[in-house]
């Protein structure tokens, strides 16, 4: 029986970030929600693309969701799995077109924590994983997308840590750091589509989700989010044949798709 | 005056006091790496031992040890918890990822970590280490992203003092490193910030593989990640493996061996070396365990003491791990069939990959088979 419920603000996030992905472009792809943006386009609009993990595995022929990004799941019939060191060097060298990131808090230039929560580098609240490859992702990749969840306690106006640079500190400050890439084009979250104002690099509302006003978007920010002229675009959502993919070919099991009870 | 020059105002910030820098001068010392390895039997000697002897006789207190395969795929986890049962304390961690080192932490058997990923992706975050480093269990020596250990390991396989890279910059990653430095690109003739890594020589690496040959060629089937690189750079290598090959068939078929004999130390069969992780082509995950692990053993302040007694005393190898945790030859039987699925060398249609996620009021709490 066709599942007809509309799609859940994960569900949602993983579709707008699967539409950042043309065909034929090379992802390299962080864990959980890029894992199923990454397949659900290659399911749907862009079938000629090809996935790259940090682990160095890479163009898997399509199975289950992987549990991991170190599982089989994402070299299964590799014709070749590159070492760590080796498959960072693509996004050097230029053979990665997108690269997909979480994060733990997010300023407005797009810099990102995935380090500590509260307080500093030895009092802290919680410390988190670290960069793992987020920092490489951020400080190499052509064009960088960052996707998550939007609170106040995730939009910040001051990063914990500075795991990884965006714009740092806006204008041309993070090409004058030695960073190579075009730095982050797209924030993606429950809430809407962020993109970066070309000239200062702050965060600037693209689309907001069906339901979603302005001022909504500004509560759940601890910044002040720029603002397109004219009327703010709502972000399509997926037709009911992209939420069935989504629910029966690529998360099944809802590892990453489904909203925690 | 120390043998390096490391940044002082990084050590300020990671609080590391003069007299302690010479605990981060061997992971960068090219010179004592060298007559380490200038000194090691260069013949193709057998070298098979027990991990007993393995681990007394190379993991010496205040090694520099690493983590290796990727957190819990190809990782020699129940060498390590042989370590814990040796009670060998004080060594420094480093590895990317470096997961492990969250339960060596508790025990006093990792007192120092070079930090580029402490977790289990979406199983949740990692309070317990999150706790010790906050208890001062371990001390966070240096900070790094994957791919930037990953050159300093790559550059000492390389045979080079070290390597210029464009990550790191920027970020506060440069403010908690002291082995990194921002140079400028000296062939630009405009200013070009980068970041310098030094080749990485940890004092002893444990790596799990498919198959060795008694002497210590290797071969590994699956993502290799730092590994290759880890055996030829540090001082000391232990290879615990699933299977021993005769020589032969190394030669006779030479795909995806990537270690060869002359690094290494010590050669231990081991078959389900890599429990309580996944090895490919042989085991899948146990995936409620590793849930437990980071949502109870870990999450809950005291719980790990639990998970030593369970994986450390109660099981003295990794055959009471699959006895008496996952229940023996069915989960053998299973395992095996769900990773030759999922890696599509053995049929995937009619396989069920469904499992219940072990969460707090999971009715089968101690049930981690699947």
């Amino acid at each position: 029986m066709t599942d007809s419920r509309p799609a859940n603000p994960l569900e949602m996030i993983a579709y707008v970030l699967s539409k950042e992905i043309e065909d034929g472009e090379i992802v390299y792809i962080g864990t959980g929600l890029p894992m199923v943006a990454g397949i659900l386009a290659k399911k749907t609009h862009a079938p000629n693309i090809t996935l790259v993990y940090e682990s160095g595995a890479q163009n898997p022929i399509q199975g289950d969701m992987p549990w991991s990004v170190g599982g089989p799941a994402t070299w299964r019939k590799s014709p070749l799995i590159l070492e760590m060191s080796y498959s960072f060097g693509q996004l050097y060298n230029g053979y990665v077109d997108k690269a997909f990131l979480g994060y733990a808090q997010i300023d407005m230039y797009g810099n990102v924590n995935t380090h500590m929560i509260g307080g500093d580098f030895h009092n802290y609240k919680n410390r988190l994983t670290g960069s793992g490859g987020n920092n490489d992702l951020s400080s190499l990749a052509r064009h960088l997308i960052l996707v998550g969840l939007q609170n106040p306690q995730k939009f910040v106006k001051n990063l914990d840590f500075m795991t990884s640079v965006g714009f740092l500190t806006g204008g041309d400050s993070r090409q004058k750091a030695g960073l190579v890439g075009g730095g982050p084009m797209a924030v993606i979250t429950s809430a809407g589509v962020y993109d970066f104002e070309p000239v200062s690099k702050r965060m600037r509302i693209q689309s907001l989700h069906p339901g979603v006003s302005p001022e909504l978007a500004q509560l759940a920010t601890g910044f002040e989010l720029l603002k397109p002229e004219g009327q703010i675009p709502v972000t399509p959502i997926p037709t009911s044949d992209i939420i069935e993919i989504l629910r029966r070919e690529v998360d099944p099991r809802g590892v990453f798709t489904s909203m925690p009870s | 005056m120390g043998k390096f020059a490391y940044n002082k105002e990084v050590l300020a910030n990671l609080r590391i006091d003069e007299k302690e820098t010479h605990l981060l001068d061997r992971l960068i010392d090219y010179e004592s790496a060298r007559a380490a390895h200038e000194k090691k039997n260069h013949a193709a000697v057998d070298k098979r031992i027990s991990i007993q002897e393995a681990i007394a006789e190379y993991v010496k207190p205040g090694d520099i040890m690493t983590d290796t395969g990727f957190a819990y795929v190809r990782t020699p986890i129940t060498a390590y918890l042989e370590i814990l049962r040796q009670g060998i304390k004080g060594l420094q961690n480093i590895g990317s990822p470096a997961t492990n080192q969250s339960w060596m932490s508790n025990f006093g058997a990792v007192t120092h970590s070079h930090w580029s990923y402490c977790g289990a992706e979406m199983r949740g975050t990692d309070r317990n280490m999150s706790r010790n480093v906050k208890k001062g269990l371990t001390k966070v020596m240096s900070e790094w992203s994957h791919g930037s250990m990953a050159q300093g390991f790559k550059a000492a396989q390389l045979g080079l003092p070290g390597v210029y890279s464009k990550q790191l910059l920027g970020s506060d990653l440069l403010k908690y490193n002291p082995f990194v430095k921002v140079v400028d690109n000296p062939m630009k003739a405009e200013k070009d910030p980068c970041v310098f890594i030094p080749a990485l020589y940890p004092d002893v690496t444990i790596i799990h593989v498919h198959q060795a040959d008694m002497y210590g060629n290797c071969r590994i089937y699956g993502p290799v990640i730092n590994d290759a690189a880890l055996a030829a750079a540090a001082r000391k290598v232990i290879i615990t493996a699933e299977e021993i090959v005769p020589a032969s068939a190394m030669r006779n078929d030479t795909k995806n061996v990537v270690i060869p004999f002359q690094y290494v130390d010590a050669v231990v069969e081991m078959p389900y070396g890599a429990l309580f992780g996944s090895m490919p082509g042989c085991y899948y995950w146990p995936r409620r365990l590793w849930e437990k692990t980071l949502r109870y053993w870990a999450y809950k302040e005291g719980a790990i003491e639990e998970f030593y007694d369970l994986f450390v005393v109660q099981c003295k190898d990794q055959f009471d791990i699959i006895d008496k945790v996952l229940g023996g030859s069915k989960w053998m039987a299973d395992a095996k069939r769900l990773t030759k699925a999922e890696e599509y060398d053995n049929e995937d249609i009619g396989v069920d990959f469904h499992y219940t996620e072990w969460t707090m009021n999971d009715p089968n709490p101690d049930d981690l088979s699947a």
